[in-house]
């Protein structure tokens, strides 16, 4: 079931970052705005992320080997990565803001706000699965929760390898 | 070419004055003929199915079990796809014939702008800027380049050919050889706001002389008010604000956010064909604009009686 | 066949709802049964139906005569937009996940669908977008664009009332109705099927729904993301449409279109499900290519992603872009044309029943042809450029719309009419209601394909006197009249047969599929105690021809139509 919800979901990524990179050609990106960011800490935060996906499937491997101490552990090692990405994202809005480059001043912001918000949004319900998860962990339900929430949660961080690449990688290379 | 379908004499789709239009409508025909055939065979086997398989009172038997012919299958997807091919080909090159590119390197004829709700003409070359009645030379061709200054409009005169878009950021083009003079109607074909129905088109083809005629008499700037009741609306549209979004060339009224007025009076009809250019109707209209066509963004003014009637008498007389 | 097999009941039992319970009202608001649901789903959609028809009618008064003043201008545009959007989004949507969600699990000889409780919230989450749409008629006015809404004009400086955003709400809640749903449908046929039947034996009807349910997964966040940039430029002042500040209109329209045209094919397929049940019952006679049928299916879903931009042949994208999707659209054109061939192979050799649904099937079919081979019109690109934004596209359209999905959905209702409600209709009622909307529909739009070609562009709300525009639009709006009463014969069809027609037993038809299987019309609860396991995508009638029905099936002579 949860592959549906990805399948549907992946689309909904396909169109916000087909329509960046259209916004990206059409009127074009101030490059003033786009040097704006800082890949060397979104890189950092990039990191985190794909950290907090290896530690879900430790997460797995200790709920399918019944060890639910194991289980319990690499799920909030797990939602704290999750949580410091998000604070990696909180604080390079705030310092965007700061330049000056919101969502309605210009193109770029929009599209950048848009974008990296939308993933955003799909990481903090992820967090929320994921706690519910670990709550139900220590209630000692043994159900498979987290058979479930782990293909949506490699699947964000996925999307977000994609966002990156797009938005932080692609502008160093070419003149958009 | 015979024709089939032609019902109507006027305006019509089937009714071509242009080259491209001419292309077009014999695409057209081939395709009416072949999607006639296919309809014509569908209603044919299902009456004939229907009265030859019918069920006769009292039989309670299956059908055949017959479920499946991989060659008629095959025949039917086969031959569809073979007159498929065909109209493409067909597509394609009429398609190239009629639009040859979408970005010309040669300087336009004609720019189209497109506002709410009214069309602005500007010919390159000369400083004539007309509004909704376009003039067009016949036997060239033409090259129309099409903008906007709002929302997504859409030119489209039937028998002059293919329609064309108008969208805000982009510049769009259209290619017109007409070869016959006369008066062609069209309209905006894209919904763009309340008084879309209320943007037509009138295209008056001319001779080339009788063109060139008509390009010169618009080149001047307007004529002087010839009476003082001219005078008097003349003085009021400087001063009342109507110069802020009217131009008349030749006096400090500049405006480019609605109709060059320039020469209305020799226009036609007002508002994209919706009133007869006389002084009652463009009395009515700077009076009660909202009334006759809601939407539009001409403000109701609040005039004085005595200001309408001047106003109006100045404005029929710049002919 | 093998033994027969125990059907799963579900796992825990519904709170505080016993197997016999009849709690009124609040026994639909807290319905989990897919049944239940089912039915809420088609009176939904029938209500927005009737008043959807009724926007149409009071569209087609207004243009019955030239320079007419029924409607101001601002009331037409809003009244044409709630049109369209309503038929598509809360009339045909509603429509088929009622039949899917009724029908889907019967079909396949399971209880329930595979997660009840997500079956009731996609419902009323479908519900609330329509009612918070048809709110904005309070608050300020309706969205006023058109169904498809262009940017820049609906943006705020050009639509400044808050129409289009009870719009962008509005579909992007029930979306997210539909989403769930097809979801739900597509685990319930993965995994709740009866034993030996195979995916690739699936009923028509269902494999149908299972296709479009992956192909409306797809479709829909193209809408979601138009519709979120779309607040976000209305609500923030972004600037994604807005060209005057960098922003790009088209970019709204392939987005939108990207879901928009696979939409038109997600309302047409379980249509093409239904309508394949009943030629093959109706006919006595198994359907013709059944493979062919079935993978036809696939090649539309997968194609339908390759056309949209056939909806923007004029907007200047270049002749290599036109030829491509004018490629493409009459590529999709071949394995639609396939199936109509089908349908007439299948009552070819047949021993055809007119009942009032194989009417409208059989009507569909003519109908449909007639939609089908215009849309090849529109795929010709340079006839596009005649005919695009005209009245040909209405024409168009509505053949498509309502000969081809309504007329689908109606043959589905009197098919399954008995089983749903335990009740046959009097078919002579039936026959009325037919041939009013059949003429009143042929009526309304065939002048419709004339009118486009005399030069008459879409979405006026009124046109000045030239030659036939006149008499053309009164033709048409005297057939939309002959429709509005065939409209409200139908709902005293529904509401009189429904509850006091002929009691209709479990089987009518002699029909072919399982949820003609069940001990009582409508189905008990639980579906069913037990059933063989099921060969092929004619369950029913393999065990009845074996004996294991054990005689409940009623002799055919019984019923007349």
């Amino acid at each position: 079931m949860i592959h549906l919800v990805i399948y549907t979901e992946a689309f909904f990524f396909l169109c916000l970052i087909m329509s960046f990179i259209y916004m990206a050609y059409n009127a074009g990106f101030a490059p003033r705005e786009l040097s704006r960011l800082d890949i060397r800490s979104a890189g950092v935060y990039t990191v985190v992320l794909i950290a907090s996906s290896f530690t879900l499937h430790f997460a797995e491997m200790g709920y399918s080997r019944g060890k639910p101490a194991a289980l319990k552990a690499w799920l909030i090692v797990t939602i704290v990565l999750g949580a410091v990405f998000l604070a990696g994202q909180g604080t390079e809005y705030g310092r965007l803001i700061g330049d000056n480059i919101t969502m309605n001043g210009s193109v770029f912001g929009a599209s950048f706000y848009t974008l990296t918000g939308f993933h955003g949004l799909h990481v903090v319900i992820g967090l929320i699965i994921l706690l519910i998860v670990l709550i139900l962990a220590f209630l000692g339900d043994s159900r498979s929760a987290i058979r479930t929430i782990a293909p949506y949660w490699h699947f964000v961080d996925v999307v977000w390898l994609f966002v990156f690449t797009v938005v932080y990688v692609l502008p160093q290379f070419s003149s958009i | 070419m015979p024709q089939p379908f032609h019902i109507v004499l006027l305006q019509a789709v089937e009714d071509p004055a242009s080259i491209q239009a001419e292309r077009i409508n014999h695409l057209f025909n081939h395709f009416n003929i072949v999607a006639a055939l296919v309809l014509l065979l569908v209603i044919v086997l299902a009456a004939w199915f229907s009265i030859r398989y019918r069920r006769r009172h009292g039989d309670n038997s299956e059908g055949s079990p017959k479920s499946g012919n991989r060659t008629v299958e095959i025949m039917m997807i086969g031959v569809p796809t073979l007159v498929l091919a065909w109209f493409f080909y067909e597509a394609f090159t009429v398609g190239n014939a009629v639009m040859p590119s979408s970005n010309p390197t040669r300087p336009p004829d004609i720019v189209i702008t497109g506002h709410q709700f009214w069309w602005e003409a500007d010919y390159p070359g000369s400083h004539v800027v007309a509004a909704n009645v376009v003039h067009l030379p016949v036997g060239k061709e033409l090259l129309m380049e099409l903008r906007s200054a709002d929302v997504v409009h859409d030119w489209w005169v039937p028998q002059l050919g293919n329609k064309m878009d108008l969208v805000p950021g982009k510049k769009n083009y259209l290619w017109l050889t007409i070869n016959k003079p006369g008066d062609y109607i069209g309209a905006c074909s894209e919904f763009c706001g309340e008084q879309h129905a209320w943007m037509r088109i009138h295209v008056v083809a001319q001779s080339p002389e009788d063109f060139s005629r008509w390009l010169d008499s618009n080149a001047v700037d307007a004529s002087p008010p010839k009476d003082d009741l001219a005078r008097a609306g003349e003085m009021l549209f400087q001063t009342r604000s109507c110069a802020n979004c009217h131009r008349v060339a030749g006096t400090p009224a500049a405006g480019v956010a609605g109709p060059d007025l320039t020469h209305v009076g020799s226009r036609p009809t007002l508002l994209t064909g919706m009133l007869s250019t006389n002084e009652r109707n463009l009395a009515d209209w700077i009076d009660h604009p909202q009334e006759i066509k809601h939407g539009a963004y001409m403000p109701e003014f609040l005039f004085a009686k005595d200001s309408v009637l001047a106003l109006a008498h100045y404005l029929e007389q710049l002919k | 066949m093998g033994a027969t097999i125990k059907i799963p009941e579900p796992a825990s039992p519904f709170p505080g709802l016993g197997v016999e319970t009849e709690q009124g009202l609040l026994q639909w608001i807290c319905a989990v049964d897919h049944k239940l649901i089912g039915i809420m789903y088609l009176v939904m959609s029938l209500l927005f139906f009737v008043i959807g028809g009724a926007l149409a009618l009071l569209i087609r008064v207004q243009l019955a005569v030239p320079l007419n003043h029924f409607l101001p201008p601002e009331t037409f545009n809003q009244f044409f937009t709630m049109h369209g959007t309503t038929m598509i989004f809360f009339v045909a949507m509603p429509a088929i996940f009622g039949f899917s969600v009724y029908f889907v699990p019967l079909m396949i000889g399971a209880n329930e669908m595979a997660f009840p409780r997500l079956n009731a919230f996609g419902f009323w989450m479908t519900l609330f977008g329509g009612l918070l749409l048809y709110f904005s008629f309070l608050a300020g006015g309706a969205p006023d664009a058109g169904w498809f809404n262009y940017a820049p004009l609906n943006e705020k400086n050009y639509s400044f009332h808050k129409g289009i955003d009870y719009f962008s709400m509005g579909l992007l809640i029930s979306g997210i109705g539909s989403v769930a749903t097809s979801i739900n449908i597509i685990v319930t046929v993965l995994h709740y099927r009866i034993p030996g039947m195979k995916l690739n034996q699936l009923p028509l009807f269902v494999w149908m729904v299972f296709v479009n349910s992956f192909l409306l997964l797809a479709a829909f966040p193209s809408l979601n993301a138009a519709l979120a940039l779309l607040l976000l430029d209305r609500e923030l002042n972004a600037h994604f449409f807005n060209t005057a500040a960098g922003g790009s209109a088209l970019l709204w329209q392939h987005l939108f279109w990207i879901f928009g045209h696979p939409e038109v094919y997600i309302v047409i397929l379980p249509a093409f499900g239904m309508l394949s049940e009943v030629f093959q019952v109706f006919s006595r006679k198994p359907i013709f290519g059944y493979a062919f049928v079935a993978a036809s299916s696939v090649a539309i879903a997968l194609l339908a992603f390759g056309v949209w931009a056939h909806h923007m042949f004029a907007v200047g994208m270049g002749n290599v872009a036109n030829s491509f999707f004018s490629a493409a659209s009459m590529l999709i054109g071949i394995p639609t044309g396939v199936k109509i061939f089908n349908w007439l192979g299948t009552i070819h050799g047949g021993k055809i029943r007119f009942t009032t649904s194989m009417m409208f099937a059989i009507a569909f079919l003519i109908e449909f042809t007639i939609g089908g081979v215009t849309g090849i019109a529109f795929a010709i690109f340079p006839i596009d450029w005649q005919l695009t934004d005209t009245y040909y596209v209405v024409a168009h359209l509505h053949y498509v719309f309502i000969g081809g999905t309504i007329s689908g959905l109606l043959a589905g209702l009197f098919y399954w009419f008995p089983k749903i409600t335990g009740r046959l209709i009097d078919e002579r009622a039936g026959k009325w209601f037919f041939w009013l909307f059949t003429i009143g529909f042929n009526f309304t739009f065939f002048v419709q394909h004339i009118l486009g070609m005399i030069g008459l562009p879409r979405r006026v709300y009124t046109y000045p006197n030239l030659p036939w525009y006149g008499t053309l639009n009164f033709v048409s709006t005297a057939g939309a009249m002959l429709m509005g009463v065939s409209g409200l014969v139908l709902v005293y069809i529904i509401w009189r047969y429904g509850r006091s027609g002929k009691p209709a037993g479990t089987d009518p038809w002699n029909a072919y599929t399982l949820e003609w299987a069940t001990r009582t019309s409508p189905p008990p609860l639980k579906n069913f105690e037990e059933l063989p396991a099921a060969r092929g995508y004619r369950a029913w009638w393999e065990m009845k021809q074996s004996g294991l029905d054990g005689g409940a099936a009623v002799s055919q002579k019984e019923i007349e139509p």
